[in-house]
């Protein structure tokens, strides 16, 4: 049935509670916030409420706005959208809140209110539905997209648009963003099309699927490598399913949950062999390990599902980390920090293990970077729809990047591109790297070096 | 979506207050303002006016005067988590959120003292200094991120107020706006002993009905030389209470001494920072001693055979500092833990001779039966601050009654024994009934007199800290309301 999607919410609007103002299956949970004891634990870890200094755009004011509505204090209008789709998605509220109050779900659950209540319309439609129904989900097209915007910027018609003041209509960022776009190469996914399994390069220990990621397995293609021979040189037998897609993250950011499930349905499905679902990327690790939450409220038998899926679910850094790695011998003579990315740090409470994996590649110099764990405004698309406060938020993540540094290093593409928009906008030299890329990098030096001896 | 404000409203009072801050420091919308219509306190809610952010004392100064000149009722905010409901607007009040004026002004290591606006985070000041050594003192559990405006005028204490005071103890100088717009100075940075009455005692701790404090000259202490931290657990709450009293006669002042039962126990495990404490022991003691090295071992000596005698079922000293910092973060988050075990919480803040601590915890015992609802202590056990958190649930019609009834007999039982309504939260809103408990007609009336002097048309944070009715201060008003027609 639910092959279009669909299906869950076709049917009219209901309401359940007589208070409530959503009327829509899949309401914010109750639960979630009726642990919510407005104690203001949250605020001072809030990005959006350090730049705004105001209560609605804040954890605490947040919750409190999404119980407005839920008691029919409020209504699902523009000015109640606007808070909640303020908000970074970061999880650092999570990780302050005493109550442990998830903030994040209640906030996912009021936006798929909010767009079934208040539809997008006109361009942020477009965008909208361009990027996520048109391109995340489709390897190809994404990387057709990709190449398009490489030949865009290499050709003259970069200069010809710049001319013709066609750009005024794009967001300023999204020049920056091609600007760091790094060269598209062959995704993981195609160049591994007829390998169901990539061996482990000695004797092998145990057997994983890799998520590879849509965005990721286009733009970092090069991590995505780098993930799997640090992988398979550490006896992982490495499964890429071809059948999996966009974790869906994006669309559950953006209030289309109907999206999100369809895509998750997908992916429970391509990893159904698995036992172990390895990710290198913060984001859609999160994501994965959420799926539960997609299915609380509309269909138990997927959810049940979904739970034991998430548990199988793990961060490449924690994955290594707990299974152990062979420490390169190599120098890599760099000096760098880490950045907890919000959905590795906050989603995960994956901190130490990345720090460790870096601090063991020889000749690593690692400067820490305070308030590490602050978000850097990447959020998916957040800096397509909320320039302004995502400009913000990496100027603020910017000041805490030590100036001395060579490398920036983390674990998610998301971050990955925003720090180097960072890196360009405010003129410093560092490169940013996945924390995987590091220990590749010094087995392969290790290799050379024996290949030399 | 970040809209860009644009004015829309036709209301000229809000547009005047735009035009003092700037269009985008000003909320009027029903939307925004409903996230402020409460504090740490959420029993009562009330919708403000508006909200304005000025940036500095000037713009503050500049709203002050409009809104006196215009009868417009109003009142200072900082992070908003007062527990007594201080910053909620009772009167439609435009609520001067102080969040923006957060900078650190100055800090001058050779006299010890550091100046900054009101909105600078607690915990924030002690961060910036204490790599120099040095650190602010008062630490309420909300330290994170409550203001130092608020601690003012709450008079905020904490943990280890036991040994080096609370906020008052701390505070050398203010400038503060006046109800009607003037800005004045109080306490001359840092010179003790002022001629006259003491001002800065009488602005600390006014919970913001006599004026606006808009920069703040605080003392700053070098950090101990040593530390030590102990955990214990005792099976019985009377040993635990008696092993407090022992302490203090024994002549240690522990910099923290602090108390948390069953229940509270049982909150703090099930939230986010959980540290293993059994669960079925009845009551725990967290004690810490500071100061120079030699002399540490000894009082930690001591305090261990203390809780020996008053047998403790287990008792150790902290290894490391990140296990200490564990213990504290498990305490400091105790109130918001409540969230994991009950909707709702109402805490209370009653003081009480150290010695009467087993017979009032007794009575909050019978109270908690009495009204069917349970009652968790997390508390400052060395100077009998208690903080009996009564846990309901809101959503069940009259439990939101219940608890602030059982919440004033847990008052009462403080004042029966001697002892006081309010040891650091302040009276707000919540306590304002309670005060009679503890002061006389006669009593209150000195103080009420006090605020006219500043607040003479109670417009300022009106219907807080006094039982209503407001006498003097609302016929006056009613008076100007009256003459302006
Ligand atoms: C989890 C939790 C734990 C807590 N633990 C403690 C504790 O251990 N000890 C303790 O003492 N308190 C504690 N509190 C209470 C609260 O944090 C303190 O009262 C704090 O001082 C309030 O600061 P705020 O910035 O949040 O002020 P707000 O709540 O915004 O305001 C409190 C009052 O101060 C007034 N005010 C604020 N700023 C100014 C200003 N600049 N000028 C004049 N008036 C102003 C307001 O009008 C209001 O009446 C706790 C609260 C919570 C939620
Ligand atoms: S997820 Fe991040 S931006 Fe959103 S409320 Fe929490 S801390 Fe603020
Ligand atoms: S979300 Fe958590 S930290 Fe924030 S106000 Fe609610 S209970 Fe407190």
């Amino acid at each position: 049935m639910d092959t279009d999607g669909k299906t869950a919410f076709e049917e009219p609007p209901c309401s359940t509670s007589q208070l409530s103002n959503y009327l829509w299956r899949d309401k914010p949970d109750e639960d979630k916030w009726a642990d919510c004891v407005h104690c203001g634990m949250c605020l001072e870890a809030c990005p959006t409420y350090e730049i705004t200094g105001q209560e609605q755009h804040s954890p605490r004011g947040r919750v409190h706005l999404i119980k407005a509505v839920a008691e029919g204090k409020l209504e699902v209008s523009e000015p109640f959208t606007d808070p909640v789709f303020a908000c970074l998605d970061c999880k650092a509220c999570t990780t302050a809140c005493p109550a442990d109050v998830d903030v994040g779900g209640l906030i996912e659950e009021a936006r798929g209110q909010i767009r079934q209540a208040m539809p997008l319309t006109g361009w942020r439609k477009g965008v909208s539905r361009f990027f996520l129904h048109g391109l995340f989900p489709h390897p190809g097209r994404l990387q057709f997209f990709g190449n398009l915007l490489k030949f865009y910027q290499k050709s003259g018609v970069q200069t010809l648009v710049r001319k013709t003041g066609m750009l005024k209509a794009m967001p300023e960022h999204l020049e920056l963003m091609e600007a760091v776009m790094p060269e598209v190469q062959e995704p993981i996914r195609k160049k591994y099309k007829h390998e169901t399994v990539v061996k482990a390069d000695t004797e092998s220990k145990r057997e994983i699927a890799f998520f590879s990621g849509c965005v990721m397995d286009v733009m970092f293609s090069d991590v995505n490598e780098s993930t799997i021979n640090v992988l398979t040189r550490n006896g992982n037998d490495v499964a890429v399913p071809q059948n999996q897609t966009c974790c869906g993250a994006l669309h559950v950011h953006a209030g289309d949950r109907d999206m999100g499930r369809k895509l998750a349905k997908q992916n429970m499905e391509a990893f159904k062999q698995a036992d172990t679902v390895v990710g290198n990327a913060a984001g859609c690790g999160c994501m994965l390990k959420e799926y539960p939450e997609l299915f609380r409220e509309v269909d138990t038998e997927w959810r049940e599902k979904a739970e034991a899926f998430a548990e199988k679910v793990v961060d490449v850094s924690k994955y290594l980390h707990d299974t152990g790695y062979d420490k390169p011998t190599a120098e890599l003579n760099t000096r760098l920090t880490y950045h907890d990315a919000c959905h590795l740090a906050h989603g995960q409470g994956v901190r130490q293990e990345p720090r460790e994996i870096l601090l063991d590649v020889p000749g690593v110099e690692m400067v820490p970077m305070e308030n590490a764990d602050r978000c850097c405004g990447s959020a998916g698309i957040y800096n397509i729809t909320n320039p302004e406060m995502a400009e913000d938020v990496l100027e603020s993540k910017m000041k805490n990047v030590p100036e001395e540094v060579e490398m920036i290093s983390m674990g998610n593409p998301g971050c990955m591109l925003q720090m180097a928009m960072g890196v360009k906008k405010y003129g410093r030299s560092a490169n940013v790297v996945h924390t995987v890329q590091l220990l590749d990098w010094a087995y392969q030096k290790e290799e050379e070096q024996r290949r030399q001896e | 979506m970040r809209r860009k404000k644009r004015l829309q409203t036709n209301d000229k009072h809000i547009k005047n207050l735009a035009a003092i801050v700037g269009e985008k420091e000003i909320l009027f919308h029903k939307e925004d303002l409903t996230a402020y219509e409460n504090d740490g306190f959420t029993i009562h809610s009330y919708l403000p006016k508006a909200v304005v952010f000025p940036k500095n004392t000037e713009e503050t100064a500049e709203i002050v005067s409009y809104l006196s000149r215009n009868d417009l009722p109003f009142l200072a905010r900082g992070a908003g988590t007062g527990l007594s409901g201080g910053a909620v607007p009772l009167n439609g009040e435009v609520i001067i959120s102080l969040v923006k004026m957060k900078r650190l002004l100055n800090v001058d290591l050779k006299n010890r003292c550091a100046v900054v606006e009101p909105g600078y985070v607690n915990l924030t000041l002690t961060n910036s200094i204490s790599d120099k050594g040095y650190y602010y003192a008062p630490d309420p559990s909300s330290q994170y991120c409550c203001t130092i405006g608020g601690n003012v005028a709450e008079n905020a204490g904490g943990a280890h107020c036991l040994k080096y005071g609370v906020t008052t103890n701390h505070i050398l100088g203010l400038e503060v706006v006046t109800p009607d717009g003037a800005i004045i100075e109080i306490g001359k940075n840092g010179i003790m002993d002022v001629p006259g009455y003491d001002l800065l005692g009488i602005l600390t701790g006014s919970e913001g009905t006599l004026g606006i404090v808009t920069k703040i000259t605080v003392r700053i202490l070098t950090h101990p030389e040593e530390k030590k931290t102990v955990l214990a657990y005792f099976d019985d709450v009377a040993d635990g209470s008696q092993a407090v009293s022992d302490i203090v006669s024994e002549g240690i002042v522990p910099a923290a001494l602090e108390m948390m039962d069953g229940t509270a126990i049982e909150a703090v495990e099930s939230a986010a920072y959980p540290v293993g404490h059994p669960k079925d022991i009845e009551a725990l003691l967290l004690i810490e001693v500071d100061g120079i090295s030699a002399g540490i071992e000894e009082q930690i000596n001591k305090i261990l055979d203390v809780c020996e005698k008053r047998n403790v079922r287990s008792v150790k000293v902290a290894e490391d500092e990140q296990e200490r910092a564990r213990w504290w973060a498990n305490r400091k988050t105790g109130f918001g833990a409540m969230g994991a075990i009950s909707p709702d919480y109402l805490v209370q803040d009653g003081v009480i001779p150290r010695s009467t601590l087993p017979q009032v915890l007794g009575r909050i015992r019978e109270i908690s039966q009495e009204y069917g609802l349970r009652i968790a202590n997390i508390f400052h056990a060395g100077d009998g601050n208690l903080h009996p958190l009564i846990l309901f649930d809101s959503r069940i019609p009259g439990e939101t009654d219940k608890a602030l009834e059982a919440g004033s007999a847990c008052l009462q039982a403080c004042a029966d024994v001697g002892g006081s309504i309010t040891g650091e939260h302040g009276v707000g809103i919540e306590k304002r009934e309670e005060m009679r408990f503890v002061f006389s007609d006669k009593e209150i009336e000195a103080q009420t007199n006090i605020r006219e002097v500043f607040n003479p048309y109670y417009l300022l944070n009106a219907g807080k800290l006094f039982p209503s009715p407001g006498r003097c201060g609302e016929v006056k008003k009613e008076e100007k309301a009256a003459a302006s027609k």
